[in-house]
């Protein structure tokens, strides 16, 4: 026989779900960006996950950040919207201070990496890309390590899925381990810039099949496509299970 | 830095001392003095979508663990003539952002620095999570989920969500905290897709929440019968809203509740 | 006093208020970009922990924030001037995050960094230095030397002691004065000047190759086929290195870059010429 134990007081102590402070989620999702020769598309899907909950699935998280740049920071949502947010508002200071001048997808990364860093002992927890056209013209990614090292490559996938995507896009877009018919592996099959339409059947390849094999992708794709007349949004749905 | 080939570049236990799990998994108090959990909570807020409007609840009880505390909490917070700010959480802190959006409303309202610039919900929402996400910075959260209701000012319906850590999205069909796993499914039976809520009336939502409510308060052992039910219209170019308090949770049926087996029950 | 104006009175006192403008002052303010940046820490009374927890991978392969690392890199002087030779793999956790990362950072025409440790980590600060170094010409009307060059960088980690930085950097220049000079610098602290180093997590693989065959009279080709295979090795054992190696040439002239080698191109080819790595089926 028990007595009715109401010690409200030591409850904080004793309920077995204790909410102490974390300052970092997991919201999934999944992002790509491929560079081709004369345009570059950065690609997410729209799923927003806690847990095993589906929060939202259309939340777009690929954005023009203006002067041709598209950018996106998946992993912990709030800090991925905050990064954005402060590199959109940068690069206002940036217009209003330099007479309008056009900001260059190597300053915009050089200056990127410095947000980033600039959270080295409270980092971002997120995996950032970027995309548009270099000074020449040609197609550009760049990605993003948590605190801000970086790297200039042909394509990059990030976030909940990217073990899933990378490995597909070395073989489809730098075709890796592969090699020329009756060559006996010895001789590779020769780099090519892919076309825009070839880019794009590969980034609904990629999300449909990490959508099959991974919970946290799903419900929606948005592309954002850069070339030298501006940004263009394509949306395909996802499965949504 | 460890030297250790297998441990190359990673910190030593020298200089850092030992790895601390405890934080890593957030279970160990952060000896501060700011709040590092919730003391009265409030349950799940519910919001959904309609063809020409958002409706929003939630109901009036504070809990202090286990034990029901207060009866009488409002949850639902008006910012202006046009939004309606539903907040589950930790009370106090409830309190706290209810004067920060008292101060907003009149600033925007009464001094109009903006010359004429409406206070919407979008702004609203903007300006929570703003301060939510800075607060996260500070490791002194205010420990709440809220969903913010009301119009974008192209007049059409908007719903939004903010917490603890400054993550924000919007969806056709919302809910904070039990209402998250119980309620969207049943609010997101009615409109599948994000875009369709044109497809809405008011009637169904009206229902579809009023629906919700009773599932919670049967299966959230912290949730109460008492309401608050907000809807919002825009309706011949005017917004209209209907607030009502101290609604009680309708066409309760408790005979499930015979069928129910286990749980330590002494008849099985 | 009424309930309103009691309501703004107290607002207008602090908290209220400095909520609204800690928010302007996170966005609205126009962006510093200081030779000395400032870091943000977390407000919490054990920063360093907080940091630990969440980005040390060795300890806890559970933590959210993987940083990338893993390395080898190695320089060593010889009669001919300064070998520099690297991996290009970048791991977080088990995962290959890069296998074309540029390890060697080109600080200005006459001074290489290698990077081991934290990528960001040596990325940031080497372009850093970098900008100290051009600094230092035109107040001073001269190069650096390799010796102030690299106790810039010294210093500057010295005072984040204790923070939580990993780098492991070889600083590797030319000047008249010095000669060909490499200092190892490390977020330790430690400043070192020597003639061979390899630092990473493959290092001991890459010195067993390294000190079986080295000689102060190398040549020049000798001298980088050496470097090169002993990245080789060091790929072939250490999981944490691997993907291609950069190669360079340190003379009075300043740097000569020479090229990248695919460790999966030249692995067979240099298996069959030298008849090593027999450990490998052809």
């Amino acid at each position: 026989m028990t007595t009715i134990a109401s010690e409200y007081g030591n409850e904080n102590n004793s309920v077995p779900i204790e909410h102490r402070f974390n300052p970092y989620s997991d919201n999934g999702g999944t992002v790509l960006g491929i560079a081709g020769e004369d345009f570059a598309i950065l690609a997410g899907d729209t799923r927003i996950v806690s847990g095993y909950n589906i929060d939202s699935r259309y939340e777009p998280k690929v954005f023009d950040v203006g002067d041709n740049i598209v950018m996106t920071a998946n992993g912990f949502a709030a800090d991925g919207a905050a990064l954005i947010d402060r590199f959109k508002s940068a690069f206002k200071w940036y217009k209003f201070d330099n007479n309008n001048k056009k900001l260059t997808i190597q300053s915009a990364a050089r200056y990127i990496q410095h947000l980033l860093y600039g959270k080295r002992f409270f980092p971002f927890y997120v995996s950032t890309l970027i995309a548009g056209l270099d000074e020449e013209g040609k197609g550009a990614v760049y990605s993003y390590d948590p605190v801000g090292s970086y790297e200039r490559e042909q394509c990059r996938a990030g976030g909940a899925a990217a073990s899933l995507i990378m490995p597909f896009l070395d073989n489809q877009v730098n075709f890796k381990n592969q090699f020329e018919p009756g060559s006996d592996g010895r001789v590779k099959k020769p780099l090519r810039y892919l076309s825009l339409e070839e880019v794009l059947a590969l980034v609904r390849d990629a999300f449909t099949s990490a959508t099959e094999r991974h919970i946290q992708v799903g419900d929606g794709l948005e592309v954002l496509i850069v070339t030298k007349d501006g940004i263009k949004k394509v949306y395909y749905p996802l499965k949504r299970d | 830095m460890n030297h250790d080939p297998f441990y190359w570049g990673r910190p030593s236990d020298e200089t850092y001392g030992h790895y601390n799990h405890a934080i890593a998994n957030a279970k160990s108090q952060i000896p501060t003095s700011h709040t590092q959990q919730p003391i009265i909570t409030g349950t799940s807020v519910l919001a959904l979508k309609f063809k020409n409007g958002v409706a929003i609840a939630a109901d009036n009880m504070g809990s202090y663990g286990s034990l029901l505390r207060f009866n009488n909490i409002e949850r639902l917070i008006r910012v202006g003539t046009e939004t309606i700010v539903g907040i589950s959480g930790d009370i106090s802190d409830l309190q706290y952002i209810e004067r920060l959006l008292h101060q907003l409303q009149t600033e925007e309202e009464v001094y109009d620095s903006d010359g004429g610039h409406n206070l919407r919900a979008p702004h609203v929402h903007e300006y929570l999570s703003r301060v939510m996400y800075n607060r996260r910075l500070k490791m002194d959260p205010l420990w709440n989920a809220i969903i913010v209701a009301g119009f974008s000012d192209d007049r059409t319906p908007f719903l939004r969500y903010v917490d603890l850590l400054g993550v924000t999205y919007g969806s056709l069909a919302l809910a904070t905290g039990f209402g998250a796993h119980l309620a969207v499914p049943l609010l997101r039976k009615l409109v599948p897709y994000d875009a369709d809520y044109e497809k809405v009336s008011e009637e169904q939502a009206r229902v579809a929440i009023a629906d919700s409510l009773r599932v919670l308060y049967y299966r959230d052992a912290r949730s109460s019968d008492k309401y608050t039910f907000a809807v919002l219209t825009f309706e011949n170019d005017k917004i209209n809203v209907d607030y009502k308090q101290d609604l009680k949770v309708e066409n309760q049926s408790w005979r499930f509740a015979e069928n129910l087996i286990g749980y330590g029950s002494k008849q099985q | 006093m009424n309930t309103i104006a009691s309501q703004f009175t107290q607002s207008a006192s602090s908290r209220l208020q400095s909520e609204y403008a800690d928010a302007q002052r996170d966005f609205s303010n126009a962006p510093q970009l200081n030779l000395a940046p400032t870091i943000e820490l977390p407000p919490i009374s054990q920063p360093t922990e907080f940091l630990r927890a969440h980005t040390d991978d060795a300890s806890n392969p559970d933590c959210k924030i993987k940083i990338a690392h893993g390395t080898t890199t190695l320089a060593f002087r010889f009669q001919g001037g300064i070998v520099v030779a690297v991996d290009s793999r970048a791991t977080a956790g088990n995962w290959i995050a890069s296998q074309t990362v540029n390890k060697v950072i080109r600080i200005n025409p006459f001074l290489l960094g290698t990077m081991a440790g934290g990528a960001a980590d040596c990325q940031y600060w080497e372009t850093w230095l970098g900008t100290q170094c051009r600094l230092h010409e035109l107040r001073e009307k001269e190069r650096i030397s390799v010796a102030a060059a690299s106790k810039i960088l010294g210093n500057l980690v010295y005072q984040y002691k204790g923070m939580g930085l990993s780098m492991g950097t070889m600083v590797c220049g030319y000047t008249k004065k010095e000669g060909p000079a490499i200092y190892y610098v490390d977020s330790d602290g430690t400043r070192m000047k020597g003639d061979l180093f390899c630092v990473g997590s493959g290092q001991t693989f890459a010195y067993g190759v390294l000190d079986s065959e080295y000689k102060w009279d190398l040549s020049v080709e000798e001298a980088l086929y050496l470097g090169k295979r002993s990245i080789l090795a060091a790929t072939h054992r250490d999981a944490y290195s691997g993907g291609s190696i950069n190669l360079y040439h340190v003379t009075e002239n300043g740097w000569i870059y020479h090229g990248n080698h695919n460790v999966g191109d030249i692995f067979y080819d240099i298996k069959e010429k030298e008849q090593s790595f027999n450990n490998v089926d052809a």
